[in-house]
């Protein structure tokens, strides 16, 4: 089993975010939506921008803004940048690397800063400008362009089908995903989408990729989020209580791994044959010192509907299988048994990579999150469908 | 030379068609998938397989995943095989492909123990199921270029 050389849990944290306005066909550029956020998340964090001397990027340009662009437009000196591709897979990345780099000495400061305006960039997605279809031997979910399977969505269209096919499941439990994010956002005055829906509207709505409709798809958004990370000490001395950063694992990969589907369910090359957690597909609940039965609620990358569903067989919160008819009756909404992105998510507040829900989990840990607050919020999740995870804990 | 500014060529040509929202992409040839693809033109399969271990695999790769072994080698593949899943996709994200929507994509695992991602034609939608058994037929998309794609086995 692994043992952590260096114990980093609860040694970096979150001490301050910053959101901007979201929407579609926003007039600002992806540069100003990052300084709004930018300068909301100093104020809330009560530093300046010279204490901020590193940054980590998860969307570059063109959906997002660069390191150097950013530095240079913000005024900043930099000493420690980690940017990943422009992919929301890398959330959990940026904020381990963040808080490896504060531990270590490496900064001081460091800001998280994930912007997207996809309504700008429209063809990045499974359109002609999206060149990472077109990699040798496949692009990283599943497309294939020459066939026409040129985007994100159909492969998760393909893992839900397969899991639908192995299981005897239907898409009901794809509608209580997309009913709950929604009901999630409609307390959510920043959140996109307020028009209310029922599980018949997500059953009738029109088909995008089957076996996933219009309402299995997250919403295509513009917007920015800036989250702060800094030693557990210095936050403590901060405007705000410490988020701290409690517990981590790292990203999956390998030939049993496809970005949208639990291991086992066969997409590409994945061996069939579903397995619940081992231990070590569970390092960060152990690092963080908790079980996951403490953990109050859960933040995942909801692109797609079924991803929630996979996340959830992924860590053991349901056997493999059973996600489709677990998630059914309110038990992931708020008042449940495990509230998901009570913020509503990328399904329903807006596609900001996720960080939506990285700001959201701060507000909650604060107490901050008004009609939406879980209560007695001590350890919050964020984990995907492809096993990355950090827990984030109040102390 | 002429082989490596060819090949060069083939690179920067995919990535303009892809460019060119009008035209269907063709897959980028590199020296570790060129042996399938050439294949392809002869109207055969190939799967890679490694003469040291014996393991069956795709995508192609310059080395076999399971041994390490260098330039594993190639089989020709019986060409069946069943669907392990499939899509339908209603969305027009690609305006090449407008016209044939709504239009399949398959997961296909060979006979052989690979999987591939191809249509499936001489098939309604409604008569798609996994587990449905496959073969191959190949579409010459270009005077040089052959995509495989599968039918159900007519029984």
């Amino acid at each position: 089993m692994s043992a952590p050389g260096l114990d980093l849990s609860r040694r970096a944290a979150i001490a301050g975010v910053g959101v901007s306005h979201f929407g579609r066909n926003l007039p600002d550029s992806q540069l100003r939506l990052a300084a709004i956020a930018f300068k909301q998340a100093l104020d809330d964090a009560g530093l300046s921008r010279d204490d901020v001397d590193g940054l980590a990027i998860n969307l570059g340009w063109p959906l997002g803004v660069d390191y150097d662009r950013a530095a240079d437009a913000f005024g900043l000196n930099v000493r420690y940048v980690n940017q990943t591709w422009t992919h929301g897979r890398f959330v959990t990345m940026c904020i381990q690397q963040a808080a490896i780099a504060v531990a270590a000495g490496l900064a001081d400061v460091v800001a998280c800063i994930a912007v997207a305006s996809f309504t700008r960039e429209r063809d990045i997605l499974g359109g002609p400008g999206d060149f990472e279809g077109l990699r040798e031997e496949g692009g990283t979910h599943g497309e294939y362009p020459p066939y026409g399977m040129t985007s994100p969505a159909a492969g998760a269209a393909m893992a839900y089908q397969r899991y639908m096919s192995l299981y005897d499941a239907d898409t009901r439990g794809l509608g209580e995903v997309a009913v709950t994010m929604r009901n999630h956002a409609r307390k959510n005055p920043n959140a996109v989408m307020q028009k209310p829906m029922t599980l018949a509207d997500h059953q009738n709505a029109r088909p995008i990729v089957t076996p996933l409709g219009l309402f299995d798809c997250c919403i295509v958004s513009d917007g920015a989020v800036v989250v702060l990370i800094t030693s557990a000490e210095r936050a403590r001395d901060l405007r705000k209580p410490p988020v701290y950063v409690s517990g981590m694992q790292g990203i999956r990969a390998g030939r049993d791994e496809f970005i949208f589907a639990p291991p086992g369910l066969g997409i590409n090359q994945q061996q069939p044959g579903a397995v619940a957690p081992r231990p070590s597909d569970l390092d960060a609940y152990r690092m963080a010192g908790i079980e996951r039965r403490d953990i109050n609620g859960l933040y995942t990358y909801d692109a797609f509907t079924p991803l929630v569903l996979f996340v959830l067989e992924r860590f053991g919160f349901c056997a493999p299988g059973d996600a489709h008819q677990w998630v059914r009756g309110g038990r992931i909404g708020l008042g449940g048994e495990l509230p998901v992105n009570t913020s509503g998510g990328l399904l329903s507040e807006a596609h900001v990579s996720g960080w939506n829900s990285i700001a959201e989990i701060t507000r909650q840990l604060r107490g901050e999150a008004g009609e939406r607050q879980i209560a007695k919020a001590s350890h919050l999740q964020w984990g995907t469908c492809w096993g990355d995870s950090v827990v984030f804990s109040a102390h | 030379m002429g082989h490596v500014l060819g090949r060069f060529s083939r690179v920067l040509c995919a990535l303009k068609l892809l460019m060119d929202k009008h035209t269907k992409p063709l897959p980028r040839v590199t020296p570790d998938n060129q042996p399938f693809w050439d294949a392809c033109r002869r109207h055969e399969l190939l799967v890679q397989h490694c003469a040291a271990c014996d393991a069956t695999f795709l995508p192609p790769a310059p080395l076999c995943p399971h041994c390490l072994e260098l330039d594993p080698g190639w089989r020709v593949a019986s060409g069946r095989g069943q669907v392990t899943t499939f899509v339908e996709i209603h969305q027009n994200w690609f305006p090449a492909f407008a016209d044939d929507l709504p239009y399949n994509v398959a997961q296909i695992q060979l006979d052989e123990g690979p999987r591939l991602t191809a249509n499936l034609v001489d098939v309604q939608a409604a008569d798609i199921e996994v587990g449905m058994p496959v073969e191959v037929v190949f579409d010459d998309v270009e005077p040089d270029f052959t995509l495989p794609r599968f039918r159900p086995v007519r029984t």
